[in-house]
């Protein structure tokens, strides 16, 4: 009886870890295309609108969904709150913080990372090449992650039901 | 007056000067920051340099210098970490902040056609303190009245660089808007309206088109608007009674300065000028001087016991002959002496 049920515990702890990884795969791509868009209404901000960054980032923020709204409300604020920290060092800060709470990479963390040393402190045509430049690095990702999905996605679902069945079997 | 910029300042910048005695903070007017050089602080008229310990010396060694890092948080505090947003001032050369402080930039300017675009790579700073210092044209006034109108005389203000023009002609603006005419006889006149062109947003310190400084409740501000362009269009769209402008020099100033003396307004303007003599020496000021744009002329010296006035008629030869008094064109009338300070000098005859 207890045997049983361990078998069914280990089932379906393996099927959740399978899905779990397959749904990070599902939402790399996803979360990158949504930071392309908060991006692009950034640049649009800064571009044509001329919105001084803190407010700039707000706006971003409240047109984002979460996660990603959460990177851009930090970073702005984290100006105000901490004293004595360059736009540079509170983007860093913004960005590694609510990293956890997204699936994105490390790859993306640093092209990210890259734009906030630039943001802000150079005329408009520059910060608009930065932030295009930014977007056409996380593209390439988004194709990268999309191509991960596709290989991977199916994968991690069919693995973590298989493992757990490897192990029942290898325990009975 | 630390205290009103003090959270421009990076936080390194912020604690050194706040060890400045506080009889110093308080008369603080320039703060110079070079990177890589030594900070200096001007007040009174002196410069100083400042230590680590916040000590003042005569002499550049042993100053504290700042580095490219405090420089750089220093420009993104003032530009709101947005320097893209400010490229007009970047033009200009100098960003106004809200309390009417101005910052003026030093660096490696970009090029376009030949004119000024921006500046980037920015190592010099400037902070230059604004003071509002209410009741400042109160010993001015009563001379630049106009008593058939029951308005002001058009009047040029000439001194050279931070005599106080700037404070003046904002008091005036704010006593002739209010109607708080300091002299007895005048009581009863109502208060004008005022048209101020902001060229520079330091009379009005304007932030997002309102006014920072007290200017007076019939005052409109045309801000960072080119004075020629922001004269005629106050004069078509506002119809001021006074126009003040500051730092006139242009050819096209002259042109829209003629125009308001014709149609009626009084106009009260600043210029850089030693005096009246240096005035003439330059052909715009020259010209509306001898057209009779302005009927005074104030002449403003810094002394140790503040800042002095001198107040000359400034008719044009062939003009005062025909007059009252047919005396020679300058320095016809006599001179009042005040100070800003409120310590008086009594120099009149």
């Amino acid at each position: 009886m207890i045997k049983l049920l361990g078998a069914v515990l280990i089932l379906f702890a393996g099927t959740m870890i399978g899905f779990q990884q397959a749904a990070r795969f599902a939402e790399r791509p996803r979360q990158l295309r949504q930071l392309a868009h908060a991006l692009q209404r950034l640049e649009t901000e800064i571009g044509y609108g001329h919105t001084p960054l803190p407010e700039a980032l707000e706006r971003t923020a409240l047109s984002s969904p979460e996660p990603l709204a959460g990177l851009f409300r930090k970073a702005a604020t984290g100006i105000w709150e901490t004293e004595g920290l360059t736009f540079r060092e509170s983007w860093e800060r913004a960005v590694k913080s609510q990293w956890p709470e997204t699936s994105l990479r490390m790859n993306e963390q640093a092209v990210l990372i890259r734009l906030g040393s630039t943001l802000g402190i150079s005329d408009k045509e520059d910060q608009m090449k930065h932030i295009r430049l930014t977007l056409v690095q996380l593209k390439a990702e988004e194709d990268a992650a999309r191509d991960d999905q596709g290989r991977y996605e199916k994968m991690w679902k069919s693995l973590g039901i298989l493992i757990a069945v490897l192990i029942v079997i290898l325990m009975v | 007056m630390l205290a009103r910029i003090v959270h421009l300042l990076p936080l390194e910048l912020k604690t050194l000067l706040e060890k400045l005695p506080e009889s110093l903070q308080e008369q603080l007017e320039e703060i110079r920051i070079r990177e890589g050089r030594p900070l200096e602080v001007c007040f009174r008229g002196q410069s100083r340099f400042m230590t680590l310990d916040g000590s003042m010396r005569q002499t550049a060694d042993a100053a504290f210098k700042p580095t490219s890092d405090t420089c750089r948080k220093l420009l993104e505090r003032i530009t709101n970490y947005s320097l893209y947003a400010m490229e007009e001032e970047l033009r200009r050369g100098f960003i106004t902040v809200s309390g009417g402080h101005r910052i003026g930039l030093a660096g490696r300017t970009i090029l376009d056609g030949g004119v000024v675009r921006g500046i980037r790579d920015i190592g010099g700073f400037n902070i230059r303190v604004a003071r509002e210092v209410i009741g400042a044209s109160a010993n001015l006034l009563p001379r630049l009245l106009d008593r058939s109108r029951k308005t002001l005389h058009s009047a040029l203000i000439l001194a050279p660089p931070q005599q106080g023009k700037t404070t003046l002609v904002r008091d005036i603006a704010r006593s002739v808007s209010y109607g708080l005419w300091p002299s007895p006889e005048a009581g009863s006149w109502q208060g004008r309206k005022v048209g101020i062109v902001d060229e520079r947003s330091e009379i009005a310190a304007c932030v997002r088109g309102i006014p920072t400084f007290d200017v007076g409740p019939r005052t409109d501000v045309m801000d960072a608007c080119p004075k020629a362009e922001g004269m005629m269009m106050m004069l078509r769209s506002m119809s001021p009674e006074v126009l003040i402008a500051d730092e006139i020099g242009r050819p096209e100033d002259g042109e829209a300065i003629r125009e308001a003396s014709h149609a009626g307004v009084s106009v009260v303007a600043t210029a850089h000028a030693y005096d009246l003599q240096d005035a003439r020496g330059r052909p715009v000021l020259r010209k509306l001087l001898d057209d009779g744009a302005f009927t005074h002329v104030v002449e403003l010296k810094r002394t140790e016991q503040g800042i002095m006035h001198r107040v000359v008629s400034a008719e044009a030869p062939g003009r005062s002959a025909a007059r009252e008094q047919p005396q020679t064109p300058q320095r016809t009338a006599v001179g009042a002496v005040h100070s800003l300070l409120g310590l008086h000098r009594a120099d009149d005859p």
